[in-house]
């Protein structure tokens, strides 16, 4: 009751007082004495937790809008200290080319934000310009050039820059060659990205012009001014692909294949080779909550019930057992614990909305952390973009 | 002005012997007699985009 | 690209080239946590073009400055978030060597 009339108070405080104060607001929100910062526990389960019941999901937006809890008096809008105070990062798993981490007190626009410019946005290099100079495998020209544009190439692409109309030079291509040849009488040929060599001084194939060669270095297809492995990253660091035993093409007898293959950086909006991650996903952290007491037989059919293991045994006093949630993060909503009526009752499966679980799987470019910092500097770049454009 | 300045050479569809052939020739192969003979590959450089 | 009334400053709609809905609902969010803005929302008008209309009401400001805080805040929660990534990976980095050390 009590409870109640602060909140009363209060309002009609910030109501005469917000026509007064415009840009000023959000400070003097800030520094007023008794707002009160919690909800009921029923409207801040609805605003923290994504309900999974058996047919559908409810609560699942977040409650974004600053106001939406005016009537209670609580501010809803964003606070960058408490954003400050509140955000976490968890790393869980750190490998060379994969890594999990949890993201704690994030929205999931950004969570999302961070997944597309992951997949889409961050730039890499890979293959583009395919120059064939003979193929007698039976591997087709253009089959062989789509396969050679989809192995990662493990170079840092921020050394490079975009070629868009320039000619290609030793600042946005990488020049590789590729030259097998399946000797007569030998056994079959498998050729694998192994056999792709670095060419640190550009294309060696000659550029076919009309007017006759005058001068003794003829024109290739690539302008190389200086030789790339003159450059610190590359003197003992070769680029080469990422993985050595991707097949490209098989060889008999007598077959051969030889070609140049220059790459270039691009982004995975343009082709899907260009993307830096295997892919990038993230889930919401699930919460399962036994709402009543489950012993003894039901207990058993509970544990028995999940495939993930969520669910473990424990025993109490007088010999009874309980089941109580061992392992909800592994919980994969498949929802067989909540089947039937009687169920639903007993066990609420829930997420919680602003914990994230995300997944990077680079392809070997850069490490995963690197990316995602790589994708939060892109959208740092896209907000000044606007601004620029608004100033 | 040569009708051809060099002679091309045509691969068997039975052997895949290399047969080099003049204007005028024959169409068989020299080593199994097979009489369909394919053009070798070009020699110039294609492109291509690796989508 | 801004459409809005000259007298009124308070309420317009910005239209982007080549953004999509990662930047836009992001911008969405951080609009709605301001408590000067009324209403805001995007759309997208072809999903051919890469274009995008955010349009935004505020209580008085003019509609262009509350964007433009709106992409400050953003562009403050990213640096913060990197931060935090960053000082989190050299965590467990320090607490998991094992784990890093490439045996090639």
């Amino acid at each position: 009751m009590s409870g109640e009339d602060k909140n009363l108070h209060s309002m009609s405080e910030s109501d005469s007082e917000q026509e007064d104060v415009g840009k000023e607001g959000i400070e003097w929100i800030m520094n007023l004495p008794d707002v009160p910062m919690k909800l009921p526990p029923h409207v801040e389960l609805q605003r923290t937790r994504v309900e999974c019941k058996a047919d559908a999901p409810i609560h699942t937006d977040t409650i974004q809008y600053s106001g939406a809890y005016a009537s209670l008096g609580i501010d809803n809008s964003l606070r960058l200290d408490s954003f400050r105070k509140n955000f976490k990062i968890e790393v869980i798993d750190l490998k060379e080319d994969d890594m999990e981490f949890d993201m704690i007190g994030i929205d999931p626009s950004l969570a999302n934000a961070f997944r597309r410019i992951l997949i889409a946005e961050v730039p890499t290099m890979a293959i583009e310009k395919v120059l064939v100079a003979n193929n007698t495998s039976i591997v087709q020209d253009e089959v062989l050039a789509h396969r050679l544009g989809l192995i990662p190439i493990r170079v840092d692409p921020r050394l490079f820059e975009y070629s868009d109309k320039d000619t290609p030079n030793e600042k946005n291509t990488i020049v590789f060659r590729l030259h097998v040849r399946c000797e007569r009488g030998k056994p079959r040929l498998t050729a694998t990205s192994e056999a792709l060599t670095w060419l640190p001084n550009g294309s060696e194939f000659p550029l076919v012009s009309d007017k006759s060669v005058s001068n003794s270095k003829p024109k290739t297809y690539t302008s190389f001014s200086c030789s790339q492995d003159t450059l610190p990253e590359f003197a003992n660091n070769p680029i080469g692909p990422k993985d050595g035993d991707i097949i490209l093409a098989r060889l008999s007898s007598g077959q051969e294949i030889e070609l140049e293959a220059h790459a270039v950086k691009g982004m995975g909006k343009t082709h899907a080779k260009w993307s830096p991650v295997a892919t990038a996903w993230y889930r919401m952290l699930p919460e399962v909550v036994l709402l009543e007491e489950i012993e003894d037989e039901l207990a058993e059919e509970l544990k028995n019930k999940c495939p993930v293991n969520v669910f473990d045994i424990e025993d109490i006093a007088n010999g009874k057992k309980r089941a109580t949630v061992a392992r909800p993060r592994a919980c994969t909503l498949c929802r067989e614990c909540i089947r039937g009526e009687a169920w639903e009752k007993r066990v609420s499966l829930r997420r919680v909305k602003d914990h994230f679980i995300f997944k990077i799987e680079s392809t070997g470019a850069l490490p995963p952390e690197v990316l995602f910092t790589e994708a939060v500097k892109i959208l740092e770049d896209k907000c000044e973009r606007l601004i620029a454009e608004l100033s | 002005m040569d009708p051809q300045p060099e002679p091309v050479s045509y691969i068997c569809g039975d052997c895949g012997m290399e047969n080099t052939l003049k204007q005028g020739d024959v169409i068989q192969c020299r080593e199994c007699g097979y009489r369909i003979l394919y053009k070798k590959r070009t020699r110039r450089i294609v492109q291509y985009e690796a989508r | 690209m801004e459409h809005g009334s000259f007298t009124d400053e308070s309420k317009s709609t910005f239209s982007m080239a080549d953004e999509d809905h990662t930047l836009a609902n992001s911008i969405r969010y951080t609009l709605n946590q301001d408590p000067r803005v009324t209403f805001c929302g995007y759309s997208i008008p072809h999903p051919s073009d890469n274009r995008v209309n955010i349009r935004v009401q505020t209580t008085g400001d003019p509609a262009r400055e509350v964007l433009k805080d709106a992409c400050q805040n953003l562009m403050a929660v990213c640096q913060h978030v990197r931060n935090t990534l960053d000082k989190a990976v050299l965590d467990h980095k320090l607490t998991k060597p094992v784990g890093d050390i490439n045996i090639k």
